[in-house]
């Protein structure tokens, strides 16, 4: 799937303050290989032409203090390269342009928080598998449901774009209102802090014709308490019943502790649930094997591990995305 | 990239039976390089015959396989079978694992080492065995000198230096095996020193060539440590960070040899102008 990875020289076209944390990169690229919802891109959050640095002499005088300029020491630069899920993609006859929503966290996303327009970025993609969409499956009345916390937000907007037309609707969670990587549009519409309905109040969805419950933890906006209150009390009211459960797929993303119970609301019902994973990554392309997460096996008796009945799975290549009824974690 | 204009390329290590490695985390970042504590996690020799083996057959370059192991006969089973493969270019013992359990066992000592090299080299008899040497010892020669008295036609070094990361909110090691190895531009200028040290008392006299790496990034660190005796380069996390890095240091060579007046790369190795 990830055959046609390469790295590209990708030139900046935006860099927009989403909320308090949040940034939106918008990039430019000649050519870019096809991509879907869930696979993400190894960005170089540095200046890779930062060439080779000889080792200084350091003068040691009484009265100066030493000055080490050697760039990898003197300046935390971002080593390794960072992942970052895609969050939309617009191709043109000028080439194609990549979403990237980043939480300014570190060194890395700092970097990244400073660039400006016609800087170039280098980044490696497209990488790992990808979500699999409802009109994929064989009932026709599939509804999508989008759960995303906080940076996990991202692909959701990218799984919501290849959404459009199809029935879905999208819960996102942040921890205060500053913290969501969303736009909030029509106030006349705004929800109470008890409401789990669907509104197109948010722009990011609403653009695909998909209405979204918001929650936040303190209430600064929209229903008061964690994404998964709101997720299950919404199951609870609109999909009692075995038919329309079965009709539903669960797409979620964000913070571990989130994910978990979101997969076990799922499977309480029975609905299926893909989950979009995160690792520590060095490579993202399934060399170095960093990025296991522990999954059931169907057949112990089968590599690999024979005996066992678990084994590990690549995050960057055999995921992120994953069913949650395979995850062991 | 270009595989064909490189020297070779170096499998992760191999072992008998399948491992599947140590529990995540597995890597942490570090300042100019990063801890790895993976844990030799590879398919065992068995799913490598059928799964990799078509796959490495298909490469544009000569491939070295790295073989690990806990016992003589897991390293001597291991190898043999390595040796009747055509398209196996070299043997690389790994004895310099610090991420598992009696992973350094025959990489510190120096009589375990050369009697691992002497059977292991019994049953490679068609292909140059190498040796990656740790830079976990007291005495880097010693290991190097037993290393050539057990029949090792090449040597690699280094491997990793075990190392650790903290995470001061929970007080708890980064990494779920608590060490790991650091590599990166970190550990060049010591892997340099090991590289020039093990030339200069060992390999030069044995006429055994080294493999210098660890932290190469650019060109100019691979000058660097074929100045300090190694006759060829390898680069690991650098890839990570830019898979195109062999591919530019194999550009920035041809450069400097024309730039310096050298006609064959090999004039340069061991030139160090000492004082
Ligand atoms: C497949 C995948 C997709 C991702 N998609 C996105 C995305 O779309 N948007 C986004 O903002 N982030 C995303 N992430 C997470 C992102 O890669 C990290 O936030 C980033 O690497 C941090 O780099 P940094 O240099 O800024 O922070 P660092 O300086 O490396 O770390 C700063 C702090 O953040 C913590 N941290 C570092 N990495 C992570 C992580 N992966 N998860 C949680 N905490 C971390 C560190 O422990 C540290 O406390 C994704 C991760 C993966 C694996
Ligand atoms: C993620 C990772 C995995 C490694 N796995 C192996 C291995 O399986 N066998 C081995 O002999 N060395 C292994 N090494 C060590 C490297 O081959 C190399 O000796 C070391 O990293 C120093 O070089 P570098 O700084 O260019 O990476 C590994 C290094 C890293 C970073
Ligand atoms: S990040 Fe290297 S194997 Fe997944």
């Amino acid at each position: 799937m990830s055959q046609t990875r390469d790295q590209y020289a990708a030139e900046v076209v935006a860099s927009i303050p989403l909320c308090q944390e949040h940034w939106k990169l918008v990039l430019h690229l000649q050519h870019f290989p096809t991509t879907a919802p869930g696979q993400f891109v190894q960005v170089a959050c540095r200046d890779l032409e930062l060439n080779y640095s000889q080792e200084q002499d350091l003068d040691w005088a009484d009265d100066q203090p030493v000055q080490i300029d050697h760039a990898e020491l003197s300046q935390r630069l971002a080593f390794l390269r960072r992942p970052f899920s895609l969050a939309g993609r617009r191709d043109s006859a000028g080439g194609v342009e990549i979403d990237l929503i980043h939480r300014v966290v570190g060194m890395g996303t700092d970097w990244l928080s400073r660039l400006k327009p016609g800087q170039k970025v280098q980044l490696i993609g497209p990488l790992g598998n990808r979500h699999t969409l409802p009109g994929q499956k064989s009932s026709d009345e599939a509804v999508a449901i989008l759960v995303g916390g906080g940076v996990g937000i991202p692909p959701m907007i990218y799984l919501a774009s290849q959404l459009a037309g199809r029935k879905a609707v999208a819960f996102c969670g942040a921890v205060t209102r500053n913290l969501l990587p969303l736009t909030i549009t029509n106030a006349a519409v705004a929800p109470t802090a008890t409401s789990i309905e669907p509104l197109y109040n948010i722009e990011e969805f609403a653009t695909f014709g998909i209405p979204a419950v918001i929650s936040t933890d303190d209430g600064s906006y929209g229903y008061q308490g964690f994404v998964t209150q709101a997720l299950e009390r919404y199951l609870d009211r609109y999909f009692m019943d075995e038919p329309a459960r079965g009709r539903a797929i669960i797409y979620t993303c964000g913070p571990e502790v989130m994910m978990k119970r979101v997969a076990q609301i799922a499977e309480a019902r029975r609905i299926e649930c893909q989950v979009a994973v995160e690792r520590a990554m060095a490579c993202g392309m399934g060399t170095c094997q960093s990025c296991v997460i522990r999954v059931k096996k169907a057949d112990p008796a089968a590599a690999p591990m024979p005996g066992s009945d678990w084994c590990y799975r690549l995050a960057c290549t055999d995921g992120p995305v994953f069913l949650s009824t395979d995850l062991l974690w | 990239m270009d595989l064909s204009r490189l020297g070779a390329f170096v499998t992760k290590s191999i072992t008998l039976e399948e491992r599947p490695g140590n529990e995540p985390t597995r890597i942490v970042e570090t300042r100019a390089g990063m801890l790895n504590a993976i844990g030799l996690a590879n398919v065992g020799l068995q799913r490598f015959l059928k799964e990799k083996v078509p796959l490495l057959q298909k490469m544009p370059c000569p491939v070295i396989v790295n073989v690990a192991g806990h016992s003589v006969d897991d390293y001597t089973s291991a190898s043999a079978a390595m040796d009747s493969l055509e398209c196996v270019a070299g043997v690389e013992l790994n004895v310099s694992c610090p991420n598992v359990k009696d992973g350094l066992v025959f990489g510190t000592d120096p009589k375990r080492l050369r009697s691992l090299v002497t059977e292991v080299k019994r049953v490679v008899p068609t292909k140059p065995l190498i040796v990656k040497l740790s830079p976990n010892v007291d005495d880097i020669t010693a290991t190097a000198r037993a290393a050539v008295d057990g029949g090792a036609d090449i040597l690699s070094l280094v491997n990793t230096f075990t190392a650790m990361a903290v995470d001061i909110n929970t007080r708890k090691p980064r990494l779920a095996n608590v060490t790991g190895g650091l590599s990166g531009p970190a550990i060049k200028p010591i892997a340099l020193h090991l590289v020039s040290r093990v030339y200069r008392s060992v390999a030069q006299s044995a006429e055994v060539p080294i493999i210098g790496m660890g932290g190469i990034q650019y060109w100019q660190d691979a000058v660097e440590f074929i100045l300090a005796g190694a006759s060829a380069v390898a680069v690991g996390t650098a890839l990570f960070v830019d898979p195109a890095t062999p591919n530019k240091i194999v550009d920035g060579l041809n450069q400097y040899l024309i730039e310096q007046k050298v006609d064959d790369l090999a004039d340069l190795v061991g030139t160090l102008r000492l004082p």
